[in-house]
């Protein structure tokens, strides 16, 4: 029973059965799922631009 | 005359002493975040080699049929999504440091080639998965390998052969290039930051 409502639960966050949404604009085409990864690879990678490496305090790293 | 073994070992030693190869401090710029890409692109690497080994020691069909090898092909497939996030963020990173700068050209080339020979090697796991979608994709893929003028020997439709590249020949070469870049990198040091001069219009240029 808890297996089942955990389940649901996850299940209802994101719906992923089903053929993937596309974008198109002229010749450009992807579907959401590549977007949503390359959105992600932006956002982490400018956030590690400005984000210390944890345990850098600790070595001794520049305050 | 010392033998071909005692000259290998002298010009390993030589290269990469063990305070290189090992070392237990690294300079400063090295904490930022930007910098740890690198070392997760390998960790997601050491989970695709484990759980690939898992996956052809029960054979391609198993992940079918068992809800246990449904969740290993499902580390696999999730460690190779995260490998190749990792080593963009870290491709892109270098990039931008210019990591190629101070006599590191060999270790720009070797991770990317790395890429480049990491990509087949993913596209191979996809046409291995033994369902309609790699037979989908399999179909599809032959017109561009055929329209390469490689379709005769990179056969996507033969599943055997598509299967070997998968999980013996393409990992083998990319261990061997990620093992070569680490090496590298050992040798020549992490690249420093650029210098903050040259990027300021009109600020003081130091030697």
């Amino acid at each position: 029973m808890g297996g089942n409502v955990e389940e649901a639960l996850v299940a209802s966050l994101i719906n992923l059965n089903h053929p993937a949404h596309y974008v198109s604009w002229h010749f450009f085409q992807m579907s959401v799922p590549n977007m949503v990864v390359i959105v992600l690879m932006f956002v982490v990678f400018g956030a590690a631009l400005f984000l210390r490496a944890p345990g850098a305090r600790k070595r001794g790293g520049p305050k | 005359m010392s033998s071909w073994t005692a000259k290998l070992r002298e010009a390993g030693v030589r290269a990469l002493p063990p305070e290189k190869l090992l070392p237990d401090s690294q300079p400063a710029y090295m904490t930022s975040a930007i910098y740890l890409f690198g070392a997760l692109t390998i960790g997601a690497l050491v989970t695709i080699i484990a759980s690939g080994s898992i996956l052809a020691l029960k054979g391609p069909t198993w992940w079918h049929v068992q809800s246990i090898g449904h969740f290993f092909n499902s580390i696999h497939l999730w460690s190779v999504e995260l490998f190749f996030f990792f080593m963009v963020v870290h491709l892109w990173g270098k990039f931008w440091m210019a990591a190629w700068r101070g006599g590191r050209a060999r270790v720009w080339m070797t991770g990317a080639v790395t890429f480049l020979v990491a990509v087949p090697c993913a596209f191979t796991g996809y046409i291995s998965q033994q369902n309609f979608d790699s037979q989908w994709i399999a179909t599809q893929g032959k017109d561009g390998m055929n329209s390469l003028g490689v379709g005769a020997f990179f056969n996507v439709l033969n599943f055997g052969q598509m299967y070997s590249y998968h999980i013996l020949l393409l990992p083998i070469a990319v261990v061997a290039l990620v093992s070569l870049h680490i090496l590298l990198v050992r040798n020549h040091g992490i690249v420093p930051p650029l210098p903050f001069s040259d990027s300021v219009p009109g600020a003081e240029s130091k030697p």
